[in-house]
């Protein structure tokens, strides 16, 4: 009986990350019937497109163990850097923009895994300099951050079409998201990033290759952080320097919704989705019901506590307490 | 020299093998807590030198009349460093205290006028804020660096939305009186932070609690065995932690007299900065105050120096990023084989 | 002359889930004495030792200190009563000075109003180091800045000083292999103090490998071996020779080893090590590793050997000599250079460095070799489990199946997942560091038969042996270390196995 008791409760914790989902639409639902109208969900979409694959690469990162506070900052960068060079170069720019995120991710990674760096300190230090980056070429003459509407929209205009009701971006995302579960699931690299999250030593011991693993993990979410960005640019068609700044929470609190452990080795992709979805929910849900749009971050602040206090594992090898 | 100690390892024993790896580890020790205060000797003088303005008692004055917030930061920060952990609220629960405070001391936003209580209050809100960062870090096992972001994040989010966006200006003539009150040609604010080092300094130094802070970082299994009640230090020290966050709230404000998250932002960055360069490692268990003060005096040193050359505020962020990664690594004690997370 | 009974225990017995480790233990120490442990590796001593300073709690027995009933909760529990516990691996805080550590967790009895007033604790360290005739050591030297000896003495200081405290020349003094780090000057310096403190009254237990030592200094010696006290002596009858025979016992037959299974070695070399050295740990170790082979390394702790297997494993970095597989010299950065050139190892410590805890079984036998099971780079996760199942059903893991966490197994269970994880890997030199350590006697059968099916198949093995008797029954050749040198080498054929006695010389 107690035994029953007790599995029941790990499968409750297990699974409240869906729980929570539902709750959340459907006391918005409630609040405002509109909620889960088609153009509420366009809106939705729209809005969850950049935050799900910066979701999904720093998930790579804490699946590892590590964690990295730079994507915000990563994002700013990135779009400025777009928004400020797409209408001229084309295009062609996210693919500069995705080689940018590699590098990023391999100075971050290269930094925790040969330098033997805590993270946190590495990627502290990378979003002031990233931060500083996306500040600086937004308002060379000094004087704070900028906005800068985009000069040549039609060359961006693409993405915010639609395609089966849900615009291009979105599309993107979710194929994102598959290519994230392929890797998680399929490949070597995936499965060792598991590996030394759940347990470095052994997994070095086994003949994990723990400094390729990590470097990999980096890279992953940089990239995701730059795609976040890019998408940023192609979404409101201007340059926002401080567009990051928010991200990072709401970006961190999406996977620990999810369920994804902090001190690594457990968690997947679609666990994020359905936190981004929850996440997402409650930032439009709290605009239709006319909440005050500060409230945000002391939500997300309260949620990203109570997601990790739910989801560590109390009994298990929970090393990280420092 | 080097050839013979590589004679030497030939003929060696283990066990003097073993001896001379201890000595090693002994000199480099030493070695790294006086660098810092050797850079800082040959700081001045290169600069100095560049120019010669800069080792002027009107430059020195200006240095010091900057410090009180950094140091106030940097002085709670040293023991949460020394116990291997961090905070990362204190920008926030900075800007939660300084504008708590316009907001009731007489000001442009409303007709509140508290009087002492509207200082007291808020420190004492920043303290809690503290107590409840360690107590949830403790109990619910979360790492600090988590749930001090997670806690900052939420804090300023209550801070802005206490002025609601639209910042309070201070109009009570004491705070006004005081950020224009010298004493010995150096700002009343400088003045409180350094009591408060002083302060902080004879408790690290001179009392049982400030032993238990660093036999926690250094060896936690050791400390407990000691009878050391880990839990109730740690949490302890976030109090502090706060408390000198919301002091730095509070003299920030009387500096700027505009109640706003902004008066904390980009301050803990310079602290950690600092204390890193200073010698006080982000494993724990070494640094102190002196070193807490030698850091801080590097970085004003090179801030003052920065602006003299003309180098704008938003290059310094990045330039300080560089410089915490390289100090950092200098400094950290590293596991045998696993690394840091 | 009758000594005063200080402490005794009755039928003191310890059992780590399925495993017995001490048993039936009845030992008396008396006031104004020092008392030897002897015995192997995993032997029980220590772990009587940690029972009875508190750091463990009896799983069955009784104690008595002064003759009353002693139950202690903690260490600081055990140190009320007058006992204290010198820990192997140092217990100070390297940044605070010698009165610091010694008072710490006690500064209450030097402060005024929340302040320590230093000079008074240093005065009173000073004269707690004077009462062990430590006048070199001035209480306000910071630890970092000793010498290692120095820090053992602290040590001892601090230990003595929190006994003293309650029990006065009444305490019982827990040593744990002091020596072991100590040059032959600081030796003779721990051996006068200690000496100093049995004059007094106090009763010192001493526990070391280096049988010299333990016959120049104790009046009375407790043997121990698998779990039992297997013999007690007083000093003066004793000596080496006795010493070894007591500690050996009685010897295994062949057949518990699967002996007659054991492989005649090729002349086919897979793995040659020349002169290998590793600053500070050991050095000019040479041997060669053959086709089908079991080669035993043994020595007592901290001899080395423990180091030599974790440079072969890629784990540790080499400081001299080479590494040459099937001829070809090779170096490693990592385990994972390593396993690319074949060498993969089953670590000792299963907790930490073996089971990836929070994975299910087919994981962790997949995570050394994921490319088994993929198809142009993307694994299938069908073939893995199907992997994992041919496993649990070849070597009898007892789970719930492939998806069960590994850290609900069992000791025994767990460590063959592990043992399927390298042969997954098909890496031919496989390194079992202590295989069955924490293993319950049913899969300790199991895994010695294992050993016999993959030499027989011709992997070649380094083995750590748990115990002396394991390593000579499952190697077909042993080297033995001692203070970081190779001191012996010794052929184990399967019908004549060398002796023990003669073995152990060499090794302590």
């Amino acid at each position: 009986m107690e035994q029953k008791n007790k599995s029941f409760k790990t499968f409750f914790i297990q699974n409240i990350y869906i729980l929570s989902a539902v709750l959340v639409i459907v006391v918005f639902f409630l609040i405002n019937n509109s909620f889960l109208s088609l153009y509420s969900i366009q809106n939705m979409t729209t809005e969850l497109a950049p935050l799900l694959p910066m979701a999904c690469g720093i998930a790579f990162v804490l699946y590892a163990g590590s964690i990295d506070l730079s994507i915000g900052a990563v994002a700013s960068a990135v779009c400025v850097i777009t928004g400020l060079n797409v209408g001229e170069k084309g295009n062609i720019m996210i693919l500069y923009m995705l080689l940018f995120g590699v590098m990023i991710g391999l100075i971050n990674g290269l930094l925790v895994s040969k330098g033997k760096l805590p993270s946190f300190i590495v990627t502290l230090c990378a979003q002031s300099i990233y931060r500083a980056i996306a500040i600086i070429l937004s308002n060379p003459h000094g004087g704070g951050s900028k906005n800068i509407p985009l000069k040549q929209r039609v060359v961006v205009n693409w993405a915010t079409n639609k395609v089966l009701g849900l615009p291009i971006l979105f599309w993107i995302a979710v194929l994102i998201l598959i290519i994230c579960i392929v890797i998680e699931r399929k490949t070597a690299i995936g499965k060792s990033i598991f590996a030394i999250g759940a347990n470095e030593k052994a997994a070095r011991m086994a003949g994990v290759n723990v400094t390729l693993t990590k470097l990999c993990a980096f890279i992953l979410c940089s990239v995701g952080a730059a795609i976040g960005g890019i998408m940023y640019t192609y979404k409101l068609k201007s340059s926002v320097p401080t567009i990051g700044d928010n991200l990072y929470m709401m970006a961190i609190s999406s996977v620990a919704l999810g369920g994804t452990l902090f001190s690594g080795g457990k968690g997947s992709a679609l666990r994020t989705l359905v936190g981004v979805l929850t996440v997402t929910a409650i930032s439009s849900g709290m605009n239709m019901a006319g909440v005050n749009p500060l409230w945000k971050n002391v939500v997300y602040g309260i949620v990203l506590i109570a997601a990790v206090a739910i989801n560590s594992e109390k009994g298990g090898r929970d090393l990280i307490i420092k | 020299m080097n050839l013979l100690s590589k004679k030497d390892v030939k003929s060696m024993t283990i066990a003097e093998q073993f001896v001379s790896k201890v000595e090693q580890e002994a000199l480099s020790n030493k070695i790294r807590v006086y660098a810092p205060m050797i850079l800082l000797v040959i700081m001045t003088i290169v600069f100095s030198i560049y120019d010669s303005h800069f080792f002027s008692l009107k430059n020195l004055v200006n240095v010091l009349g900057q410090m009180a917030v950094p140091l106030i930061l940097a002085t709670g920060l040293t023991f949460v460093l020394l116990l291997g952990r961090i905070d990362l609220s204190v920008e926030g629960v900075m800007g939660l205290v300084g504008s708590a405070i316009s907001l009731l001391l007489l000001n442009s936003r409303n007709s509140n006028d508290w009087g002492v209580w509207g200082v007291i209050l808020p420190l004492v809100l920043g303290t809690l804020c503290g107590f409840i960062t360690g107590f949830l870090h403790v109990k619910l096992k979360i790492a600090s660096f988590i749930i001090t972001y997670a806690i900052s994040t939420i804090v300023s989010g209550v801070a802005v939305l206490l002025y609601n966006s639209q910042p309070a200006t201070v109009k009570a003539q004491w705070v006004i009186d005081a950020s224009q009150t010298y004493f010995l040609k150096i700002p009343l604010i400088t003045w409180i932070a350094i009591i408060f080092y002083i302060i902080c300094a004879i408790i690290l130094n001179y009392t049982a609690f400030g032993r238990a802070v660093y036999a926690i970082g250094d060896n936690e299994a050791a400390a407990v065995a000691s009878g050391i009640n880990v839990q109730k230090v740690v949490i302890e020290v976030f109090v502090l932690s706060g408390f000198a966050a919301s002091l730095a709230g509070l003299v920030a404000l009387i500096r700027l007299k505009l109640g706003q998250v902004s008066l904390g932002e980009n301050q803990m960055f310079p602290c950690i900065t600092a204390l890193v360069v200073g010698g006080t490692s982000l494993s724990g268990g070494k640094g102190g105050m002196l070193q807490t003060m030698v850091g801080i005096l590097i970085y004003m040193e090179l801030l003052n120096f920065l602006t003299i050359i003309g180098v704008s505020a938003d290059y310094k962020n990045a330039i300080q990023g560089v410089i915490i990664i390289i100090a950092v690594a200098l400094t950290i004690t590293r596991g045998r084989k696993v690394i840091a997370k | 002359m009758e000594k005063e009974l200080l402490f005794k225990t009755n039928n003191i017995g310890k059992i780590y889930g399925s495993n017995t480790v001490l048993q039936g233990i009845n030992v008396e120490f008396h006031r104004g004495e020092i008392v030897g442990l002897i015995g192997e590796n995993g032997a029980g001593k220590s772990t009587l030792m940690k029972i009875i300073a508190g750091v463990t709690d009896a799983s069955m027995g009784t104690m008595e200190m002064n003759g009353k009933p002693f139950k202690a909760s903690s260490m600081m529990d055990a140190n009320k009563y007058g006992i204290g516990m010198v820990f192997q691996e140092q217990s100070l805080i390297s940044n605070l000075s010698a009165a610091q550590n010694i008072y710490l967790g006690r500064e209450k009895d030097f402060s005024t109003f929340g302040l320590v007033n230093w000079a008074k604790m240093n005065a009173a360290a000073r004269a707690a180091l004077d009462k062990l005739g430590l006048s070199n050591i001035s209480p306000a030297q910071k630890i970092s800045d000793m010498p290692f000896a120095m820090r053992q003495m602290v040590e001892i200081t601090k230990v003595l000083d929190i006994v003293s405290e309650t029990a006065n020349d009444r305490a019982l003094i827990l040593l744990d292999e002091p020596t072991t780090v100590l040059t032959d000057d600081e030796m003779k310096i721990l051996f006068e103090q200690v000496r100093l403190m049995k004059e007094k009254g106090n009763c010192i237990i001493f526990i070391s490998h280096r049988l010299q030592e333990v016959l120049d200094l104790t009046d009375r010696i407790y043997v121990f071996k698998d779990g039992h006290l297997t013999g007690e002596v007083e000093t003066k009858d004793a000596d080496e020779y006795k010493l070894y025979e007591m500690m050996v016992g009685r010897e295994t037959n062949g057949e518990y080893y699967v002996s007659q299974r054991q492989t005649v070695p090729t002349d086919d070399v897979v793995l040659e090590v020349e002169n290998l050295a590793m600053f500070g740990s050991f050095k000019d170790v040479s041997f060669k590793l053959h086709k089908g082979e079991v080669l035993g390394l043994y020595g007592v702790e901290g001899s080395g050997k423990e180091d030599v297997c974790a440079v072969i494993s890629g784990d540790e970095g080499k400081t001299a000599g080479t590494i040459r597989i099937n001829g070809k010299e090779v170096s490693f950065g990592s385990p994972s250079d390593a396993r690319k050139h074949g060498i993969l190892s089953v670590p000792r410590d299963r907790r930490d460095e073996g089971i990836i805890g929070i994975l299910p079984i087919s994981e962790n036998i997949s995570v050394s070799n994921y490319g088994k099971n993929a198809t142009a780079g993307l694994i299938s996760n069908k073939k893995q489990t199907e992997n994992a199942n041919g496993w649990i059903k070849e070597l009898g893991i007892k789970c719930e199946g492939p998806m069960q966490r590994i850290n609900a197994l069992s000791g025994g269970n767990a460590q063959k997942v592990i043992f399927a994880r390298v042969l997954d890997s098909e890496c031919p030199i496989l390194i079992l560091d202590h295989p069955t350590r924490g293993v319950d006697i049913g899969a300790k059968g199991d895994i010695y038969s294992l050993i016999r099916d993959i030499t027989e198949k011709g992997f070649s093995v380094l083995l750590m042996g748990d115990t002396l008797d394991e390593c000579l029954g499952l190697a077909s050749r042993i080297i033995v270390m001692k203070d970081g040198l190779v001191t012996a080498e010794f052929d184990c054929p399967a019908d004549n196995k060398p002796d023990q006695v003669e073995v152990v010389q060499k090794m302590l």
